[in-house]
């Protein structure tokens, strides 16, 4: 037993001995963890990755004549400003007001170049009052200018995070970064054996044997805390999370960085490593984790909904060997098909490792020494939000409108015309969905003088289900440019119809 | 050997089957790694295998039908941007992008096509691609 207050000690003195996670393990293999929690004083972990949930409360100073600052954008980027008249947050994900840049430069990008010395250009607007009459202020600044800019991420380093995979036909783009079609990759995040809530777990209790709220930790090159748990932490599942915060002065691009994920959103890149005194046995034992302890399904982002299929369980050993055999079910063969498919990282584990390292340095050093936490985490909380999702079948009403393919183009636009319809489905003598026809094939029929059904039909339709959210619909229509999809059952009859403009009616979208 | 060309097919070829043709006259091994057949044009990527003789004979052929480029070096990895995630790997059809036993990120020149998938899924913006 050994308390945080002798580790100091031995730390100041230079006699602490520091190890990395991955090196810990190693010890306790050889040692047991008896013997590595008499041999070893500190553990030192690391995780790098995308952590959207991160941002800066930034304080600019007043300008003369004052302003209230109620709209406040730095280069181009929205800061909420909803505060006191001149302190700001600027969230990583916030995209630029500019929708031609969008995406490639926001909150995590001004973050990112406040870091590099750049100069930020800052445009605010106020509305006027007797103790701040100016209307608008508009300069450059840098992170020297600010008087704070203290950085503050609700939810950050989480313990574990799920594999993605897609079954879909085509490409999507996630969070998870880039998913190629029908299982073609497996994107995975997370320092594994390095990641710091992972080392110091206690699987018995499902709390975290030192971890507190003031624990003092590396914070993206620079020295910060553990302000509490993490939003949607869940330490039940070994899900947990941290909040943290630090001085944005004393970090460095190294360790912090903007990075967009394709056709998804800008997020930061955040290095995060958390010290952690090797106090007793249980302690010891908890940082020998290895990757390959630690499960991780693979979940299929193919699936638009929030619970999400698991495809496969694997573990952070298998992940990081670069491929992955997994079971999937073949639609044309009717059977399970094994199939060994590529594995991708989107955190760093080269960063996540010079994470830990540099903080081991640091101790050995003796410039960073460890804190007293002043309470455990929080028991947290990680469940749904309470919204219903509106599916397909509770909005049709009307009973489908269909024709068979041996009707005239005439009748076909009488039918389009006297229901005032632009969509009409073609089906076969059992109602199942042949293809479909629009009141514009229409058109290009008779001004081309073309007179079966069969020739203008587009036949391979994008089709909808009864128990699909209205909104994927809605996307699928933008997507794919189309203005309305027939619905299908499970046989594959059509049930009905759901256009573009049912749905700007619910969902209030102007365009699809 | 392998040798690898941008290969456009001259209009009034388009809707022959040139790269069999070439295979078969010259027994030289073709794989096509990026093709894109349009009405308005028809470009491919080729990477040619074979003996040297091989590989000079199917470029003669080829040039009857249309005309080819050498691919020049094109990618290269800009180091202070890239965090060597490994994210980029997977979406490189020819495997030119592999890491390395300490979790660095490489990219092989002479492999690369300059298709500029990595560059597109890259979230750090870390990869060049030189304009041809
Ligand atoms: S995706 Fe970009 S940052 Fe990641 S390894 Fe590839 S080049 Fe480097
Ligand atoms: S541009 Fe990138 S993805 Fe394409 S071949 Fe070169 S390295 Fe591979």
């Amino acid at each position: 037993m050994k308390t945080i207050r002798e580790i100091n000690e031995k730390i100041k003195k230079g006699d602490a001995v520091v190890v990395t996670a991955e090196e810990m393990i190693e010890i306790v293999e050889e040692m047991g963890p008896k013997g590595a929690a008499k041999e070893v004083d500190v553990v030192t972990t690391g995780t790098f990755g995308a952590m959207c949930s991160s941002g800066v409360f930034l304080n600019f100073g007043h300008s003369d004549p004052p302003i209230k600052m109620m709209r406040t954008y730095l280069n181009g980027v929205e800061a909420y400003s909803g505060l006191a008249a001149v302190d700001a947050y600027l969230g990583a994900a916030q995209p630029n007001s500019d929708d031609d840049i969008d995406i490639n430069y926001g909150g995590a990008h001004v973050i990112e170049d406040l870091v590099a010395g750049k100069e930020v250009r800052l445009v605010a607007e106020g509305y006027t009052t007797d103790c701040y009459p100016r209307k608008r202020v508009s300069t450059t600044i840098t992170l020297e200018d600010l008087n704070q800019a203290i950085m503050v991420n609700p939810r950050n380093s989480y313990q574990t995070y799920p594999a993605a995979t897609n079954s879909r036909e085509e490409k999507i783009y996630t969070y998870m970064g880039t998913l190629l079609p029908e299982y073609s990759n497996i994107n995975y995040s997370g320092a594994g054996q390095l990641n710091p809530l992972q080392n110091d777990y206690n699987r018995e209790r499902k709390t975290y044997n030192t971890i507190g709220i003031g624990t003092k930790i590396f914070l993206g090159g620079g020295i910060g805390y553990i302000i509490g748990e993490g939003t949607q932490h869940n330490p039940e599942k070994a899900f947990g999370t941290l909040m943290v915060k630090g001085d944005l002065k004393t970090m460095s691009t190294k360790f912090l960085r903007a990075g967009t994920m394709p056709n998804y959103g800008c997020t930061l890149y955040v290095g995060v490593g958390v010290p952690i005194p090797v106090l007793n046995e249980e302690v010891a034992k908890a940082c020998a984790v290895r990757d390959e302890d630690i499960q991780v399904p693979i979940l299929d982002f193919g699936v638009p909904r929030r619970d999400r299929p698991v495809v496969a369980r694997t573990n952070y050993k298998e992940l990081r060997k670069g491929e992955v055999t997994i079971e999937i079910y073949d639609n044309e063969l009717k059977r399970w098909v094994e199939k060994t498919v590529k594995t991708a990282s989107i955190s760093s584990y080269k960063k996540s490792r010079e994470v830990a390292e540099e903080l081991k340095r640091w101790i050995l050093n003796g410039d960073f020494t460890l804190s007293e936490p002043v309470a455990p985490l929080g028991r947290g909380s990680c469940k749904p939000m309470k919204a219903e999702a509106k599916l397909v079948r509770d909005i049709l009403s009307k009973p489908p409108i269909v024709a068979r393919p041996n009707i005239s183009i005439e009748e076909a636009a009488r039918i389009l015309t006297e229901k005032n319809i632009n969509h009409l489905p073609i089906v076969d003598e059992e109602g199942r969905l042949l293809g479909i026809v629009t009141s514009w094939d229409i058109a290009k029929a008779v001004a081309q003088n073309i007179k079966s059904i069969c020739e203008i039909m587009t036949r391979k339709v994008i089709s909808s289900t009864l128990d699909e959210p209205i909104d994927v619909v809605a996307r699928k229509m933008s997507r794919y440019d189309i203005s309305g999809v027939p619905v299908v059952d499970s046989g594959g009859r059509v049930v009905g119809m759901v256009t573009a403009e049912d749905l700007s009616k619910l969902l209030g979208y102007r365009k699809f | 050997m392998k040798k690898r060309i941008y290969y456009w097919v001259h209009e009034e070829y388009r809707d022959k089957p040139i790269i069999s043709k070439v295979i078969l006259e010259t027994k030289v091994m073709i794989n096509i790694l990026v093709a894109k057949m349009r009405p308005q044009e028809s470009f491919l990527i080729l990477e040619l295998s074979g003996s040297k003789e091989q590989i000079e004979k199917a470029l003669n052929l080829l040039k009857k039908y249309g005309e080819y480029e050498d691919i020049p070096k094109t990618i290269e990895k800009n180091k202070e941007r890239c965090i060597d995630c490994g994210a980029c790997i997977v979406h490189c059809p020819v495997n030119a992008i592999s890491r390395e036993e300490d979790f660095t990120i490489v990219f092989n020149d002479k492999e690369c096509i300059g298709c500029k998938n990595c560059v597109k899924i890259c979230p750090l913006k870390a990869i060049e691609v030189c304009e041809i």
